[in-house]
């Protein structure tokens, strides 16, 4: 102040007034923020950080990498359940449950269990994995939605076919059974077919039959074998010369 | 009503021991199993060693010297980011300056106090980060006129600048634990403070380090300061130069690269 004072004093017409800045020394203030200069305040506003442009949302696309399943203990334990039932039971029939509630399912349950055919319950997630890497992989497309599976170590078909029809909820998507795959159409025609010894005999009696007709043939008379000769002969030139004609 | 629970309960588990592993309710059974809830497994501990002493020691409210010594106000003490004391050692949990300040001896009695008393000390340890007070301030006498040179050393404080740990927390406790105590503390102290794990204050500085990478802005406040673009040094200090505009004085501008 006194050195400004001193200049205007001192001024003299036709000079120019020359400026003179006194410091008084910056102090940091740290009680509170400092008013910020201008030019300061439109640098930091230049400079502020732009993030990177947002990509699409998490799940937004399909992963290109396969995530690796993490093996929960309880999946594993009802997968080997499951191989077990595959490696016990020759007919495994795969049902889907649409919204049976469950008293009828414990009638169900119990006819069926009359017949040894266990219903069992496995999720999805654990049967298609444990597809996934078995001979049975062409029965996976079978587990979507609500499925049961209706295993026996016999294959009963006929019996498990005939409580089915009793459960309107309840219906056949295919089977396995002696390690073949089948429809529901190729069920209920396999249920259709004879047993194994009914069809042995049959092809036994078949065999049969054809010696003893040439046995009854042989113990006719003479006359009659000789007139089937001759017949036979006849037939075979009369063949003979219209195939010469043409 | 809680006797027919009990048994419709037994009732099921006699049914289920009657028809064994192959009974066509035992499956019926598994269907219930699909609410059932897997608990996370509780984190180990065993490599946790507890020192002797597990509480915060005493500090001295006035250090120990020979001679007492004024000093001048050096403000630098509180500016920019803290270069000592800006990571964990021992401890699992800490608070965090997220700003500069100076500890008075109060405010550590506080801490330990507070810390002291809600802590279990048979499972969790505190660890000081900081010094005690060392810094003289001077006061004048009340009633004393202007002038007659520096006056008498009244306190000593503790600077603190803006990233450093002031209690380091550990032991064989996790975060919900101790939280509500460091929040305490962390509130009443002179400056922003926040209660901060290894993980999310490895967090952070990645989080730091991530954006200085990936700034999309060409301009950045170093380039142009060191530049002198248009004479802007005029209205920087070398304080800016260095710490490219994320400190105003003592306090720390988030989001700044």
């Amino acid at each position: 102040m006194a050195a400004t004072l001193c200049v205007k004093f001192l001024l003299k017409p036709g000079w120019l007034p020359f400026t003179q800045t006194v410091r008084h020394g910056s102090k940091a203030v740290t009680r509170h923020r400092r008013p910020m200069h201008i030019h300061k305040q439109k640098l930091l506003a230049v400079t502020k950080y732009i993030p990177p442009p947002r990509g699409p949302p998490p799940g937004a696309y399909p992963t290109q990498v396969k995530r690796v399943q993490e093996d929960n203990p309880l999946m594993l334990l009802m997968k080997r359940d499951l191989k077990k039932v595959f490696e016990d039971c020759k007919m495994v029939a795969v049902v889907q449950n649409n919204a049976c509630n469950s008293e009828d399912m414990l009638m169900l349950k119990h006819r069926l269990y009359k017949h040894g055919i266990t219903v069992k319950l496995f999720p999805n997630q654990v049967t298609r994995s444990f597809l996934r890497d078995s001979v049975y992989c062409n029965m996976a497309p079978l587990f979507i939605g609500p499925t049961l599976l209706f295993v026996s170590k016999e294959p009963k078909v006929k019996e498990m076919l005939k409580t089915l029809r009793a459960s309107p909820q309840m219906t056949l998507l295919g089977a396995s059974i002696d390690n073949t795959l089948l429809s529901a159409q190729g069920v209920v025609s396999y249920s259709k077919l004879p047993s194994v010894t009914v069809v042995q005999g049959e092809l036994v009696s078949g065999l049969t039959m054809l010696t003893s007709n040439t046995a009854s043939m042989l113990q006719r008379h003479p006359t009659h074998l000789s007139a089937l000769l001759q017949q036979y002969v006849k037939q075979q030139s009369s063949s003979n010369s219209a195939e010469e004609a043409t | 009503m809680i006797s027919l629970i009990k048994a419709a309960v037994g009732g099921l588990t006699g049914i289920c021991r009657a028809t064994g592993h192959q009974g066509p309710l035992h499956s019926h059974l598994k269907v219930l199993a699909a609410g059932l809830k897997t608990y996370e497994v509780p984190p180990d501990f065993s490599d946790v060693v507890l020192p002797e002493k597990p509480k915060l020691k005493f500090m001295e409210k006035v250090p120990n010297l020979k001679k007492a010594k004024k000093e001048m106000k050096n403000l630098r003490d509180i500016r920019g980011p803290a270069q000592t004391a800006n990571s964990f050692t021992t401890g699992q949990y800490a608070i965090v300056a997220m700003g500069g300040g100076y500890l008075h001896w109060g405010h550590i009695e506080m801490i330990r106090l507070t810390i002291n008393r809600k802590m279990d000390s048979r499972t969790t340890f505190a660890v000081w980060r900081i010094n005690g007070p060392y810094k003289p301030i001077t006061r004048k006498g009340l009633g004393q006129r202007m002038g007659g040179g520096k006056g008498a050393i009244d306190h000593y404080v503790t600077p603190v600048r803006y990233g450093r740990l002031i209690v380091e927390v550990g032991g064989k406790v996790e975060l919900g634990e101790v939280e509500h105590i460091l929040t305490e503390v962390a509130k009443k102290l002179p400056f922003k403070a926040k209660v901060m794990s290894r993980e999310s204050l490895a967090d952070m500085q990645k989080k730091q380090a991530d954006m200085e990478q990936n700034n999309q802005n060409p301009w950045t406040f170093g380039q142009i300061a060191r530049g002198n673009m248009l004479g802007i040094r005029k209205v920087l200090s070398p304080f800016d130069l260095v710490n490219n505009g994320r400190f105003t004085g003592k306090f720390h501008n988030p989001g700044r690269v």
